[in-house]
């Protein structure tokens, strides 16, 4: 074997190598699905979501954290039958997995202490689509991120806005559009 | 160039091998597989010297009751390879 074949060799197995971006793409379209519908149910049946004070609690802790494992157990799933792991893949689950925790944190805290999570949630989900978008380099989800982080900002300077439709906005143009133009997307990085 | 090294990547299927962990935090069996487009039994072979030479590492476990074998570059592996990949380049 010649130098110029052991080069073309590793050159070739290197381009082999590709970060699989529909998961990601999945996890975004699977997340904002569940917290639109949660939203728009929570806004059309506030005397059931707000039955007791803890009801709310629970409705925004418990779902959250059955879709995190189901997420968990795709996310496992589709890396068994990838058969591998790229440092790239590794980067966005460990942001991801960060921001699951930070969620539920920040969800539990502010209900606690009788204050709407919304925009906590919204500014930390924009500053991490910013990330993923610029790491996996795809602009839809990088904008979508951009766009969320501006609502968000926007919100702030809006008395008596209701935080239901913010959340269905804000996730919608942040997560379920990025999502599923990643989910949709042909090429693998 | 270390003659080790080199004698060890002069193998086609050992230099895939070792091209792609390079690239991946860790993998299975069949994904070398895939990549490296040899038998199971000569894969297997080829893997064990690497693992043997310090280069990679071989991680067996059971996952929900079937063993599971993962693998994965050692910092012996990076740097060697690193410095077998600088020469070839200089050689070329």
């Amino acid at each position: 074997m010649t130098k110029e074949e052991q080069l073309s060799i590793i050159n070739d197995t290197i381009k082999k190598t590709k970060y699989n971006l529909k998961p990601l793409g999945y996890n975004l379209v699977f997340w904002g699905v569940l917290i639109i519908t949660m939203s728009l149910f929570h806004y059309f049946f506030p005397q059931i979501v707000q039955f007791t004070y803890y009801s709310s609690l629970i409705y925004w802790v418990a779902i959250p954290l059955l879709g995190m494992v189901y997420t968990t157990y795709y996310n496992i799933n589709s890396g068994n039958k990838l058969g591998y792991e790229t440092q790239l893949g590794r980067v966005i689950r460990i942001i991801w997995a960060v921001f699951g925790l930070s969620w539920i944190s920040i969800v539990v805290l502010n209900l606690l202490h009788d204050s709407n999570p919304v925009q906590d949630i919204l500014f930390l989900l924009s500053t991490v689509l910013i990330m993923s978008g610029l790491i996996i380099r795809f602009k839809p989800v990088t904008f979508g991120g951009v766009g969320l982080l501006i609502f968000t900002i926007y919100t702030y300077y809006v008395p008596d806005i209701n935080f239901l439709l913010v959340n269905v906005v804000g996730i919608t143009f942040g997560m379920l559009i990025p999502g599923l133009a990643l989910y949709l997307l042909k090429k693998d990085e | 160039m270390n003659k080790e090294i080199e004698k060890l990547l002069f193998n086609p299927i050992r230099l895939k091998a070792i091209s792609f962990l390079m690239t991946v935090e860790t993998c299975n069996f069949k994904a070398l597989l895939d990549i490296t487009e040899s038998s199971k039994g000569n894969l297997s072979i080829q893997l064990k010297k690497l693992n043997a030479s310090g280069l990679i590492n071989i991680e067996k476990y059971f996952q929900k009751s079937y063993p599971t074998t993962d693998y994965s570059i050692t910092k012996k592996g990076k740097n060697s390879f690193e410095e077998f990949y600088k020469q070839l380049l200089s050689l070329k």
